[in-house]
């Protein structure tokens, strides 16, 4: 969304955005996949067994779902962790109690027989609980793992995974029904009023026969209503899209700590994953340029003393030629190696991102108007992600977009940074697998920021970027 | 001398092309990859190829392995390997093919002309030719060390001189004593090292280099 351009611009080119489209798109998809899950979900309720025999299917549609969120409306969900393998020990004691409030206590569920005594431990090791019964100076009289088939249909039925999945659907359904009810009202209708006077011409404008519509002027009188309907079927797409989102992002992702910190964990893992291959990228441009600039450097000047000494006779004007290229070549490596250690680190960041940004703006190959609003300094790693966000947004619309003026906010208000950079380009930026968006994405995403890309064809392209004070 | 250049920066391959036309040599071909080098080498059989180490497409060890498919396929062709670091695997690696004929140098050292241009003809001479900076990363490296530490200073800075593909008066220049004295030096190497000694230049070198190899 661009709030650099004009309220009024956005609402008028609002029907005609790529967003609009996909949107839409997502909403009709969507309908017969929820139609289908719930297809699935709703008899399989009846019980345990079938809650087990069916939470492959419902993890499924929910997987479904996520891609499909993914591919149209750009909503990255985390998948959530794969069905956690259930084990159970029967324990035959008559001091069950006991031993159940020790397994709960450490972290396991357990429950008492009513029939005879004794209890049920499940998710804890089999060490743990040997541990727990003896701590408990208890004696069992018997004591055996739950078959396979138990476990099975144990880890299945409670999966949590598959439960969050049922209730997506089941609040997903009669959105998605209501949703599309009132997005193709507003479309039909639209369609239908604002081309009004030609259906009456051609003799369709039948539901309003007889009254003050029905003459061929009159018909004129419902344009205005037809394109109200247009203008307001994007923003009723947008809202219920985005109650979906949030469905999505509360009941299809990972939910707990401990699958947060797993989805943590990755993105960590690409962070460093990502820091290895910019020192790569480092070495590589020095191995590649300052170095071979000084072997190259050093070889003429070696030849030049070889001709020094030459005892066939000095030739002067090959040694100043030598020298001369030797001069030249000093002055690149010392411009390359500058570059590069800019590339590391901008020395002017250390004043601020302030003027980091503005001294960015100013090298950058198209005019670029600057708007910064920081009047508190965010974390060093979050302003260094910012301004290497920000550098290469505008690398990219220097060299993708066509565009011939970009603009480059960055405001700070409490707790978070957002960097904006919109041009007025050709537009089609897309994050695709190994590139540079896709990249920035993750840098982005791995300190808990958000990155919004919203470039529909024929520009102009805005990438937000929101990025927590302190990482 | 006929020589073929394989090096990716071109910066670096122009300076090579301009010092040794400079020194009378003749450049036959200068490419800027390993597949480029081998159709070069097929094509012009030269007397020496200088091999970079890293070059396209994956800048590892493209050159090195390309040097030992072309030590493999024409055997008479003296290489020298030459690189921005000393990898202590890659001597190695390359030596253990047959020592005579390669030659291992870091790229700093062309910047003294006339020794690199010394080297290029040991090397085409079927000699060797190792940067001081292998030598001592393959002594440091090799298990032997043992057997090297029984060495006296003196003693370890002849075998490293040998090791670079140097003759005893070069090696007796160096250290301003008489060429009897290094001879002294390296049958007490020899005798430490439990090698038998030898007359021929090239033989020692090779007795050298096996030894430093056996690891």
């Amino acid at each position: 969304m661009t709030e650099s351009a004009s309220p009024l611009r956005q609402m008028t080119e609002a029907p005609f955005t790529r967003r609009a489209w996909t949107e839409l798109g997502y909403a009709v998809v969507s309908f017969p996949l929820s139609v289908a899950a719930m297809a699935l979900i709703i008899p399989t309720l009846i019980n345990g067994p079938m809650w087990a025999l069916s939470t492959s299917a419902v993890r499924w549609f929910g997987a479904a779902a996520r891609s499909l969120a993914r591919r149209l409306l750009g909503e990255d969900v985390l998948a959530p962790p794969p069905i956690k393998p259930a084990y159970g020990l029967k324990v035959a004691t008559s001091d069950g109690v006991r031993l159940e409030e020790a397994a709960k206590k450490a972290g396991g569920k357990a429950r008492v027989w009513e029939s005879r005594p004794g209890v049920t431990i499940r998710n804890l090791p089999r060490e743990r609980v040997d541990q727990l019964i003896a701590e408990a100076g208890i004696t069992p009289t018997s004591l055996r793992e739950q078959s396979v088939f138990t476990n099975w249909m144990n880890e299945r039925a409670l999966d949590p995974v598959a439960w969050r999945a049922r209730a997506y659907f089941m609040l997903k359904l009669p959105l998605s029904a209501v949703g599309l009810a009132v997005i193709a009202g507003c479309w039909l209708g639209g369609l239908f009023f604002s081309a009004y006077p030609a259906w009456r011409a051609l003799g369709l404008g039948g539901a309003f026969r007889g009254n003050g519509f029905s003459s061929l002027p009159g018909s004129f009188d419902v344009l205005p209503l037809g394109a109200l309907l247009l203008f307001v079927a994007p923003w009723a797409t947008y809202a219920i899209t985005e109650a979906d989102r949030r469905l999505m992002r509360g009941l299809l992702g990972p939910v707990s700590a401990a699958e947060r910190i797993q989805a943590l964990e990755k993105s960590r893992a690409k962070v460093v994953d990502d820091s290895a291959a910019r020192l790569r990228g480092i070495e590589r441009d020095l191995h590649d340029g300052t170095q071979a600039q000084l072997v190259a450097l050093a070889m003429k000047l070696g030849l030049a003393r070889e001709k020094l000494y030459d005892v066939g006779g000095v030739d002067m004007a090959r040694i100043t030629q030598l020298v001369e290229d030797a001069h030249r070549g000093a002055l690149e490596a010392i411009a390359d190696l500058r570059t590069l250690a800019r590339g590391i680190h901008p020395p002017v960041l250390d004043n601020g991102l302030a003027d980091a940004l503005a001294t960015l703006a100013n090298r950058s190959a198209l005019p670029v108007e600057l708007i910064t609003d920081i009047p508190e300094r965010p974390s060093a790693a979050i302003e260094t992600i910012a301004y290497f966000s920000a550098a290469e947004l505008l690398t990219n619309v220097a060299r993708h977009s066509g565009a011939r003026h970009a603009t480059l906010e960055a405001v700070h208000v409490p707790g978070l940074l957002r960097v904006r950079v919109t041009d007025d380009g050709a537009g089609g930026a897309r994050a695709v697998p190994n590139g540079g968006l896709r990249g920035l994405a993750e840098r982005v995403r791995a300190v808990d920021g958000r990155i919004e890309i919203d470039s529909p064809q024929g520009g102009p392209t805005t990438v937000t970027i929101e990025l927590p004070s302190h990482a | 001398m006929r020589i073929v250049i394989a090096e990716d920066a071109a910066v670096i391959r122009a300076g090579l092309t301009e010092i040794l036309t400079d020194r009378g040599h003749e450049i036959v071909a200068a490419v800027g990859d390993a597949q480029a080098l081998l159709s070069a080498i097929d094509a012009h059989e030269p007397d020496v190829a200088i091999v970079d180490v890293r070059m396209p497409p994956d800048h590892t060890d493209e050159g090195l392995r390309a040097a030992i498919a072309i030590r493999r396929g024409h055997p008479k062709v003296g290489i020298l390997v030459f690189s921005q670091y000393v990898e202590t695997r890659y001597a190695a690696d390359l030596l253990a093919m047959r020592s005579g004929g390669v030659g291992y140098l870091l790229k700093d050292r062309v910047a003294n002309v006339a020794e690199f241009d010394d080297a290029i003809g040991r090397i085409a001479a079927g000699g060797t030719a190792l940067d001081p900076e292998v030598v001592t990363g393959l002594l440091s490296a090799t298990r032997h060390g043992a057997a090297l530490s029984a060495l006296t200073p003196r003693e370890h800075d002849v075998l490293a001189l040998m090791a670079e593909g140097r003759s005893n008066s070069a090696i007796a220049d160096r250290f301003y004593v008489s060429e009897r004295a290094v001879e002294k030096h390296i049958s007490n190497i020899f005798s430490k090292l439990g090698l038998p000694p030898s007359d021929s230049d090239h033989r020692r070198v090779l007795a050298v280099l096996t030894f430093l190899n056996d690891r």
